[in-house]
């Protein structure tokens, strides 16, 4: 590092972050030369929580992971359950969970698009849209009872039931919804200021994004065709008509067109299932301490910022064995670290907002040694006497 | 200069934000509030406490018929809804009221009463 | 002995001191209520009526604060840059003509003296420099970084700004700020009299002198579109980052008295000062700021934020020239080649 160069750090506490993480930047005036990434602030310790509850305490468990992709998490958790155990779930309750897993996807996308016009200091941009969010709020409100943490995917089926005498009042919402997002397109298309930002800046090629694993909205912004709904459908999704949304532009730009077309596409589908839904049962009743048969399942759903990978071994009690999590924050990280290289440092948050990013997901604690190829973890004793000989130093 | 049309309309309308708390929201009729409580149908099964993710809910006097009510640690309590589903006889539900701060972490615990009913007199033994 | 009186009370209640700071705090309400209702929301609300007292309780509230300086700052230039910050706008407003004390009728500044456009336009340069000192003092990166980018804005509005600025001063054939808005008034009353083409294309290049020095005025008072020096989301609130306490209450007022500053220069070099028909001159100065006001934070709701790079290359491939080319036209219409 020459005399020239100083080290900036970005968090754990920095209002460029939503959640607490690190980021130590080496600046050579206001050109980012090196990015060294610090995870784990998040880490609560959800795995091991969930190894001493029941399956439908566990529910809730996941559901907490985070905030926004809260009922993507329960979709895949009652999926791998579901799918260990051998339960089949009746068809109006996978378009419900379908319903749910794409009004979660609007609501988050509308989020990121606020956020992301904050980032770049355009305040006004962002309590505009976050009122326009409210309409779907109100409407997840008044199905499942709750503004976040919907709590709707059990396992065998869904807790709340559609009512049909709303459906019209819901389709007006939903085309609400898609008018205020088409003109959050027009203005973010022709305002020059959010141009100026956005295009260019934090570049990466699809070779790249390739190499370093990107997933969901941040490698579709670089024309990967990975959405997970296309590539290896679950639920309905290989009934339902919708666009795979993919976009050359590699930039900050591409990542703003590819939420924007995403919420479009997720209206549809909403609108879709409210056209389509069967009648019948919503859940197969699943006593909370009935005990799954041994056997393992892995389950990925495309949560809104990426692919979601959930695993659970049972060993035939009515508690998991093993439960594993890979959030796609994870898988994300790699690419924003070779975007930041080379930019300003205005650009920070604009690049690091522009992946979505969820360290609520995130952190798990695992030990991966490259040059030895293995990998392991500690107990909670190893933990307590890292930390302490750690603040001895 | 896009969104100057929409700034210049919207500057004359009435604005997005309600003056809570002169002006409230009517919450829908699913909102997950506070808990409510029938003693005369409750059990005492104890399934709402076995099902609850937080552990929030407490038997007073033991579980079976000599339950002499709940004890439900708002404090702890997720919301889920999860005792509303679970219980057989549909005595523990969610209410929609939503206004729960309180100023003592005590006043959190809302204390449910029963009163068990009169246990079988034990037939006279013959002599 | 009664000058002398009138000279204290001009200098100290009305229009100097206590008005300008009152009318600060005014400005800041306007400013404050004026974005909100444009992003639809309330803006201050509850303190006195629709929250007019906003302003105050929040300086009430920063002296009373803890007032910390760190460990690692320059402790004689971090304490004393916020006097400079303050006192000197409220130097320079002296200099504005708003109302005279003893005519109810008719305005004169409480100084005045041919090239006191220059002063004031001096006295912000100064500003700044004080400001890039307080940023740099402060011992904090993130200060260091604001505090260069305070330095870099300024290399990129202050051409513009003096240049579009020296327009009407050429048409007024004075650099007294007082005489520019003597010969607006004159001006405007002989062409409501008798309207002619020269007059009107000598208005249509005034307004576009009054477009670039808005523009520059953004960049001078680091409002949206030009707040880099200030970024939340980038450097934690930049050159003020380590202030807090009696410290900032005293930036605050600063940027206040530096809005009504500029304000002020608005309506003096381009909408004719206090001058106008039937009010007393200090209503039509405060309806006219207040017009100012509105335009500018009309603008700062309207548009993200800029890089800091942009704000300089986009000033010198656009800015610069077009206010070349305006001063050129102000020459050519006054007829002084």
């Amino acid at each position: 590092m020459s005399d020239r160069q100083f080290v900036i750090p970005i968090g754990p506490q920095h209002p460029a972050l939503k959640e607490p993480t690190s980021f130590y930047f080496t600046v050579d005036g206001e050109t980012v030369v090196d990015v060294e990434p610090r995870i784990g602030y998040n880490h609560r310790g959800i795995e091991k929580a969930m190894e001493s509850r029941n399956y439908i305490q566990n529910l809730y468990i996941t559901e907490r992971v985070c905030g926004i992709c809260s009922n993507a998490h329960q979709t895949a958790y009652t999926g791998a359950v579901e799918e260990a155990g051998g339960i089949q779930i009746p068809e109006r309750a996978k378009y419900i969970r379908v319903f749910f897993h794409e009004l979660e996807r609007i609501h988050s996308h509308l989020l990121w698009l606020g956020v992301a016009a904050h980032e770049i200091g355009f305040d006004t941009m962002f309590y505009y849209v976050w009122r326009d969010r409210e309409l779907v709020m109100d409407l997840l409100e008044e199905i499942s009872g709750n503004r976040v943490n919907y709590a709707i995917p059990t396992v065998g089926g869904v807790r709340r039931d559609l009512q049909k005498d709303k459906f019209p009042k819901w389709h007006k919402i939903l085309d609400a919804l898609a008018e205020r997002t088409n003109y959050y397109i027009k203005v973010a298309s022709t305002e020059q200021t959010i141009l100026d930002r956005a295009i260019g800046v934090g570049y990466l090629s699809k070779e790249d994004m390739i190499r370093l694993s990107g997933v969901g909205p941040n490698a579709r912004s670089s024309g990967v065709p990975c959405d997970t709904r296309k590539t290896a459908p679950y639920l309905l999704y290989d009934e339902i008509p919708f666009e795979h949304i993919h976009v050359d532009n590699g930039d900050v730009l591409g990542q703003v067109l590819v939420r924007v077309l995403e919420t479009l596409e997720s209206v549809k589908i909403c609108k879709w299932v409210l056209d389509h839904i069967p009648d019948g049962e919503i859940t197969t009743k699943f006593n909370p301490l009935s005990k799954i048969q041994e056997g393992e399942a892995a389950y990925i759903v495309e949560a809104q910022r990426g692919e979601l990978i959930h695993y659970t071994i049972s060993d035939g009690r009515n508690m998991p064995y093993r439960h594993k999590i890979r959030a796609p924050t994870l898988a994300n990280i790699p690419s924003v670290v070779e975007r930041l290289k080379g930019g300003y440092i205005a650009d920070i948050p604009i690049v690091l907002a522009g992946i979505d990013p969820c360290f609520s997901c995130t952190d798990r604690m695992a030990f991966y040694d490259e040059g030895k190829d293995k990998s392991w973890a500690w107990d909670g004793e190893q933990l307590r006497r890292h930390g302490l000989e750690w603040y001895k130093k | 200069m896009a969104m100057e049309r929409e700034l210049l309309k919207n500057a004359f309308r009435k604005p997005a934000t309600l003056i809570y708390p002169f002006e409230k929201v009517e919450p829908p009729e699913g909102l997950r509030g506070k808990h409510d409580y029938d003693g005369d149908k409750c059990i005492g099964c104890g399934l709402c406490a076995r099902v609850c993710p937080s552990f929030a809910i407490t038997l007073k006097g033991g579980p079976g018929p000599k339950c002499t009510g709940l004890l439900v640690d708002l404090g702890k309590c997720l919301f889920c809804q999860q005792c509303e589903e679970v219980c057989p006889k549909e005595a523990l539900w969610l209410t929609t009221a939503y206004e729960l701060a309180v100023l003592n972490k005590k006043d959190c615990i809302l204390d449910f009463n029963r009163t068990p009913p009169p246990q079988p007199q034990a037939p006279p033994k013959k002599a | 002995m009664s000058g002398l009186i009138t000279t204290l009370i001009a200098v100290l209640v009305f229009p100097g001191l206590f008005f300008i700071l009152t009318y600060g705090l005014f400005a800041q309400w306007v400013s404050r209520k004026a974005a909100a209702r444009l992003q639809n929301r309330q803006g201050p609300l509850h303190t006195g009526w629709q929250g007019i007292l906003q302003p105050l309780a929040d300086f009430i509230k920063l002296v009373a604060k803890e007032d910390i300086t760190p460990a690692a700052a320059n402790k004689t230039v971090f304490n004393f840059t916020p006097l400079f910050i303050f006192a000197l706008p409220l130097a320079a407003t002296f200099l504005i003509p708003i109302q005279s004390i003893t005519n109810l009728w008719s305005w004169t500044p409480v100084a005045s003296f041919e090239g006191d456009l220059i002063m004031v336009l001096f006295l912000m340069s100064i500003v700044v420099l004080a400001i890039f000192l307080a940023g740099w003092s402060s011992g904090n990166l993130f200060g260091a970084v604001g505090a260069t980018r305070v330095a870099f804005m300024m290399l990129a509005y202050e051409i513009p700004l003096s240049l579009v600025a020296i327009g009407p001063a050429i048409l007024a054939r004075s650099l007294s700020i007082n005489s520019i808005v003597n010969w607006q008034a004159e001006s405007v009353a002989a062409f409501l009299a008798a309207p002619n083409l020269w007059g009107l294309v000598t208005g249509m290049v005034l307004f576009i002198g009054f477009a670039i020095y808005v523009i520059c005025l953004l960049a001078e008072l680091e409002m949206r579109p030009f707040d880099m020096s200030e970024a939340e989301t980038e450097i934690v609130h930049g050159w003020q980052v380590e202030y807090s306490g009696k410290k900032l209450a005293l930036l605050n007022a600063g940027h206040d008295v530096k809005m009504v500053l500029a304000a002020a220069l608005l309506t003096s070099l381009f909408l004719g000062g206090p001058a106008g028909p039937v009010l007393p001159p200090f209503i039509w100065f405060i309806l006219k700021t207040t017009f100012c006001v509105l335009i500018l934070s009309n603008l700062s709701v309207l548009f993200a934020r800029f890089r800091i790079d942009q704000l300089v290359s986009g000033a010198w491939r656009y800015l610069v020239p077009l206010a070349v080319l305006q001063v050129m036209a102000v020459v050519a219409l006054s007829g002084v080649i």
